[in-house]
């Protein structure tokens, strides 16, 4: 079984030197947090920035990444004009506590539900967090994982392609 | 093997179209991989299957162009043999997802396998999580069809998945969803929801009940700007119930469900309240399937209501939905659920003497789940349920959570919990346990980059297997290195060998969307839960190493 195995790994050696990026959020239904349908096409900013950020009320970094990012955005907003998108992944199991935990947080970006995770499997997302960064419907950025700080970065990557900068 | 050529098919197929052609402009590929290598261990015993080193590994590959078509194909690798725990269904290598979708202006259909769910998934949902070993996705068309952004209209038909084989009979599908916010004149949301699912089952042949097993689901939602409520109902036409490992030819009952929700929130405050009654709701591709060790089959989903813990004491006792008919003797008798949950969060501002310089985040939880009450005939195997009623108890759980960031530099975690879990009857064995749990988890930034956490956690019990305690202390080095230490003992287990110290240590390493965590240390037997969902998994010590990717 072992032939299984290397012909598995040649197959992605293969595609991935074959591959280009892809460049574009997908076209997928997502839903306010009110149950309204909405197509991820109409979710970003034409010509600007866009930071795609998955999460869930039970992944613990995720929050205290949203939550790190929220006390900097107003400050983001204005000297980048950036659009921050919260995609909510919970399930049937979770979702009630969307509503009153955003709330609570007095989180001040947009948040989207994907509650059978179709966005996130459009975007090959196979972990949270996840954040992507787009520039009108081109996605120039992605990471996985959060470590406290790192909103920093973050930070750094929207100067970078902000075209307030440029 | 054959799965072997269908994918070198495919794979030459691409590599033959021109490589600036839009496919290949717009794929799109991840790639996860896990594996253990299992030891004997003197504390929890030897390994004794085959293969000590098995890997799971999935390949994904997309196109989302603009254009109308595009596909999606995922393969997957269990070699030498899949993971301890994953069903004997996943061998060798095979295609799990194939499907081609067209997209034209309101209209979506998807050939192939597809994931989908109708309203809360009660009725319908067929979804991917590895972790669980679970893909239970339909093969066979899905369309869409969306009327002046007011309508959503689903049918689907197919087989479903199991492993990498397909269930023998079809499962159908109709959903639709009305906005019907207009009538309202004012910002409020009103949808309505009516959604079929048929499941056939061509395995089990019976005069005593169809083949065919339907389910009719209706609900409403209405949410406005700072409440909101939604209700849903479920119902299930005759099917046979299993007992003693057998389909009973007489024992042949419906199925419901009803569950509704509340909910207000309001500057900082937020109420969410919600009710479930389920009375023989599991539904399965194939009868025979019901109860399955590894959650093959399933066509809808139940989720357990309570709070989702991310502690492993606080994981020791955890519910599972009981949705089912199950009659094991006289004083074990189960037909559903019924019960409820209810959250409560506050956020004290900041700058007030208890929010101090950050705010402080308060959040409740209380949940109760008990049995169905009624009249339950063991012998003759028949039983009337009341709607409101409640029985024995199954579970309840209280707790109540602080976060408070105490200056730029640290913050803490405060849980306590005050759990009652019925062994008896969630796990058709023996013992009640009533358990308080007690949590602080504190981080301290080191500086940009760097950064510490410490988990301190007991759990106090005079039942089952008495005290445990656990400690957790992960050091983030640098933005892309993390490493971690951790024990879970139970100290006062009255056997003396099982006073095992289920000690973890290992790293990850992240750049950008690569990830890698290496992990050695003792995995815990019994009952793993993770999104509602439970699995047994026998007790193993080894290594365990992870690779996530995605090239795009």
């Amino acid at each position: 079984m072992k032939l299984n195995f290397i012909i598995l790994s040649t197959f992605l050696f293969f595609i991935s030197i074959n591959l280009q990026s892809q460049d574009k959020i997908p076209n997928v239904t997502l839903k306010t947090l009110e149950g309204k349908s909405i197509n991820s096409k109409s979710t970003f900013n034409k010509n600007g920035l866009t930071i795609y950020s998955f999460w869930a009320t039970w992944c613990i970094p995720c929050i205290n990444e949203l939550d790190a990012i929220n006390k900097d955005f107003d400050k983001w907003k204005s000297e980048t004009n950036v659009k921050l998108v919260a995609v909510s992944t919970d399930d049937a199991r979770t979702k009630r506590r969307v509503r009153p935990l955003v709330n609570g947080k007095k989180w001040k970006f947009e948040i989207l539900t994907d509650e059978n995770q179709d966005f996130m499997r459009a975007l090959n997302i196979n972990a949270m967090p996840h954040t992507i960064g787009s520039k009108g419907s081109k996605i120039i950025y992605r990471k996985i994982g959060y470590k406290p700080g790192e909103e920093n970065d973050l930070y750094e990557i929207i100067l970078k392609n902000s075209s307030k900068n440029n | 093997m054959k799965n072997i050529y269908k994918f070198f098919i495919i794979f030459f197929l691409l590599n033959s179209f021109n490589i600036k052609s839009q496919i290949l402009k717009n794929l799109s590929s991840s790639f996860q991989s896990n594996s253990a290598y299992y030891l004997d261990d003197s504390k929890t015993g030897d390994f004794n299957f085959d293969n000590r080193f098995r890997s799971n590994n999935y390949l994904n590959l997309k196109t989302y162009s603009d254009k109308n078509w595009n596909f999606e194909l995922q393969i997957e690798s269990y070699s030498p043999k899949a993971l301890l725990n994953y069903s004997p269904n996943f061998e060798e290598v095979g295609i799990s997802t194939f499907n081609v979708q067209y997209n034209k202006k309101k209209l979506n259909i998807q050939l192939g396998n597809f994931y989908e769910q109708f309203g809360s998934g009660m009725i319908l949902r067929s979804w991917e999580d590895k972790d669980l070993g679970i893909n239970n996705s339909v093969r066979g068309m899905n369309a869409k069809y969306r009327i002046n952004d007011k309508i959503n209209i689903t049918t689907i038909i197919g087989d479903q998945k199991k492993g990498f084989k397909y269930s023998k009979g079809y499962i159908i599908g109709f959903d639709s969803e009305f906005d019907a916010s207009d009538i309202l004149k004012s910002d409020s949301t009103f949808l309505l929801g009516l959604s079929y699912v048929g499941r056939n089952d061509n395995i089990t042949k019976s005069e005593s009940y169809k083949k065919m097993t339907n389910l009719f689901s209706g609900r409403i939602d209405y949410s406005s700007n700072s409440f909101y409520t939604n209700i849903e109902l479920i119902h299930k036409t005759k099917d046979a119930i299993k007992i003693f490992g057998g389909l009973s030819n007489t024992f042949i009952k419906e199925g419901s469900a009803l569950l509704y929700n509340a909910g207000i929130f309001k500057n900082g405050f937020g109420l969410d309240f919600t009710f479930r009654r389920l009375e023989n709701m599991s539904v399965y591709s194939k009868r025979v399937a019901f109860g399955n060790l590894y959650n093959e089959s399933i066509i809808n989903y139940l989720p357990a209501l309570t709070k989702q813990h991310d502690y492993s004491l606080t994981n020791l006792y955890v519910y599972a939905a009981q949705p089912n008919v199950s009659f094991q003797s006289k004083n074990l008798t189960k037909v559903g659920e019924t019960g409820f949950q209810t959250d409560i969060y506050y956020f004290i501002k900041e700058d007030t003497f208890l929010g101090g310089e950050y705010g402080t985040n308060l959040a409740f939880n209380w949940s109760l789940w008990n049995n169905l009450d009624g009249e339950f005939d063991y012998f003759n195997q028949k039983y009337e349920t009341d709607l409101f009623g409640f029985g024995k108890k199954y579970f309840s759980e209280i707790s109540f959570e602080i976060r408070k960031k105490w200056s730029k530099k640290f913050d803490n975690i405060l849980l306590f919990v005050n759990q009652f879990y019925n062994k008896k009857l969630i796990e058709e064995t023996l013992g009640e346990i009533k358990s308080n749990i007690l949590v602080l988890e504190s981080t301290y930034k080191i500086n940009q980059n760097k950064s510490l956490r410490l988990e301190l956690q007991h759990l106090t019990t005079e039942d089952d297997t008495k005290n445990w305690s656990a400690i957790g202390l992960e050091y983030n080095i640098s933005s892309a290195v993390s490493i971690y230490i951790s024990d879970l003992y139970n100290y006062q287990n009255p056997d003396i060998v099982e006073k095992i110290h289920y000690y973890n240590l290992g790293g990850s390493y992240s750049k950008g969307i690569n990830r890698y965590t290496i992990n050695y240390g003792r995995q815990r037997g019994g009952l793993v839960c993770t999104g509602g969902i439970c699995r047994y998994v026998p007790e193993s010590t080894g290594f365990n190493f992870t690779i996530t990717t995605s090239f795009f």
